[in-house]
């Protein structure tokens, strides 16, 4: 738990005068699961985006796997080992599940001038695919289009999809929220295991219960500043991290 | 009887070669949302590229492989300085730059190759057949074969290879490729050329169909393949391709029978208005 997988010093993410993300640095190591936590507008999503590849830190310098990464586009971020998942469901409406996956297995035959490696390689590809599908419980959904299929079993695809990239990191943006009950704890089962699998994660979460639940530590943002970070319990106590939730309200101090 | 044969058999080749030029834009389309109207122009180059590398060297296996490789590179200089940089805005602005290409490139024919009507004069090799006392010449076999051909080939890229579902997958949500590890703007460039290849080839076969080559032959496909991708469903390329090749059969049957003193063009446009008015979302397109 001490090689530092992902780095951010000091990165700035500025939208015309709103600062999205405003120095922000903090350090992911092997292994870990980070929580990223906040109120809404706190800049965690940004944060995502800018780690992604989506944007290009207005400032500020990310490494990935101790190389530079921030401006590179998503697709290289993808191809060093980055897989991520989004807070409003995306899947490819009308491929169908398995071919959600197999999409994002591609990498190796997108890297080179013609992306083509053919058909030929499907059968390997089509059973590595089906193998994460069995993992996240889709087998029985994998001929059915993605579009057609209810929230909790997108965000299960999304995650197939996401591991199917082989990451090193994987990022999950609130692949909790809008889930029952059954569902949370079934998600949680699996990022579990995908930690235990060797891959680190760095999570968006709202819900309290579960951030707390499966982070090693968390960081918490607030209208884009870094507030607080450290394990689950010490942020439970921080006076300044309840203040952000709960707002200033009154004279007495929650803690 | 054997002159409806005849009718239908031209007709059909006219529809396949709509359908070679209506593809790329309907590929186009269903990748960047854009009415690349300009692709018409390509085709028009396509059939000067062919004719003048023809001209030269008198080898029409060299005409084409140069032509296509020529109009493939003129599509990505189109998508890569035209296209990219304004699809920012509202869809409209790249329509207008797009018709602005369209009329630079014609004018640009003109000047190099003049206002003329230049012929084609190659020999397609394909042989002639008479089935029933009725003749296929090489020219229309030769039509057959090759947009078959470039109709299979298309089906086996986009279903079965990789590259074809990256297309898809492009086609559906570009941010969610890119974070697939799809570099989406190669997608895009690689789409521009299959299309302007393909456009290249339509723009040969009609240079020796009709034995003419024009700078504004791009003009009435211009708008006709338009119609025809909204017909077809809009960024639907099955629905695309067959739209073309009815519209080929109608055409020509209406002129053929109807007798009716309108000119061809008119026939089509009718047409598709009544289609739109039948299957407003188009022959074989869904919701979106």
């Amino acid at each position: 738990m001490t090689e530092i997988l992902l780095s951010l010093r000091e990165v700035s993410m500025h939208f015309g005068g709103l600062k999205a993300l405003d120095k922000v640095s903090f350090d992911l190591c092997n292994g870990e699961i980070l929580g990223l936590i906040g109120p809404n507008g706190a800049g965690k999503t940004t944060c995502f985006n800018t780690v992604s590849g989506v944007y290009r830190p207005t400032s500020g310098e990310i490494r990935f796997g101790g190389i530079r990464t921030d401006g590179l586009p998503p697709h290289r971020m993808a191809a060093l080992g980055i897989g991520r998942t989004f807070q409003i469901v995306r899947p490819f409406p009308n491929l169908s599940v398995l071919d959600n996956v197999i999409v994002a297995m591609g990498l190796p035959c997108y890297r080179g001038i013609i992306p083509s490696c053919g058909s030929w390689k499907r059968q390997t590809t089509r059973d590595g695919a089906m193998g994460l599908l069995s993992k996240v419980g889709l087998v029985s959904l994998a001929s059915q289009k993605a579009g057609l299929l209810p929230l909790g079993n997108l965000r299960r695809l999304e995650l197939a999809r996401a591991l199917a990239l082989n990451p090193r990191l994987l990022l999950l943006d609130e692949s909790f929220s809008g889930l029952r009950h059954e569902e949370i704890a079934m998600q949680e089962e699996l990022v579990r295991k995908t930690r235990e699998s060797g891959i680190s994660i760095l999570l968006i979460e709202h819900n309290m219960r579960v951030a707390m639940g499966l982070s090693d530590r968390l960081v918490v943002l607030d209208h884009g500043l870094k507030l607080a970070e450290g394990s689950p319990e010490e942020i439970r106590k921080n006076p300044e991290v309840i203040q952000a939730y709960l707002g200033k309200g009154g004279n007495s101090n929650a803690a | 009887m054997q002159l409806f044969l005849e009718q239908m058999l031209n007709g059909l080749a006219i529809g396949a070669i709509y359908a070679l030029i209506t593809l790329g834009l309907a590929l186009v389309y269903g990748i960047l949302r854009i009415l690349h109207v300009a692709h018409a122009a390509i085709y028009t180059v396509g059939a000067y590229a062919g004719l003048a590398i023809f001209s030269s060297t008198h080898s029409l296996a060299l005409a084409v492989i140069g032509s296509m490789l020529f109009c493939a590179f003129l599509g990505v200089l189109i998508e890569r300085f035209v296209y990219y940089p304004l699809l920012k805005f509202p869809p409209y602005v790249p329509l207008i730059g797009s018709i602005a290409c369209l009329l630079a490139i014609e004018e640009l024919c003109r000047m190099v190759a003049g206002p003329y009507i230049l012929s084609f004069p190659a020999e397609l090799p394909f042989p002639s057949f008479t089935i029933g006392g009725i003749v296929i010449s090489s020219t229309l076999s030769a039509v057959y074969g090759i947009s078959a051909g470039v109709l299979l080939l298309l089906w086996i890229i986009t279903t079965k290879t990789e590259l074809g579902l990256a297309m898809r997958a492009t086609s559906q949500d570009m941010a969610i490729a890119s974070s697939m590890g799809i570099n989406s703007h190669w997608i895009i460039s690689v789409t521009f050329m299959i299309g302007s290849a393909v456009a290249a080839i339509a723009g040969i076969l009609v240079g020796i169909y009709y034995n003419q080559v024009y700078p504004t032959m791009g003009a009435v496909p211009a708008y006709k393949t338009l119609a025809l991708i909204v017909v077809g469903g809009l960024g639907s390329v099955p629905g695309a391709v067959l739209a073309a090749v009815l519209l080929g059969v109608a055409e020509t049957l209406l002129i053929g029978y109807a007798g009716i003193p309108l000119p061809r063009d008119a026939l089509a446009f009718i047409a598709m208005i009544a289609v739109l008015l039948w299957r407003p979302q188009g022959l074989l397109g869904g919701r979106r």
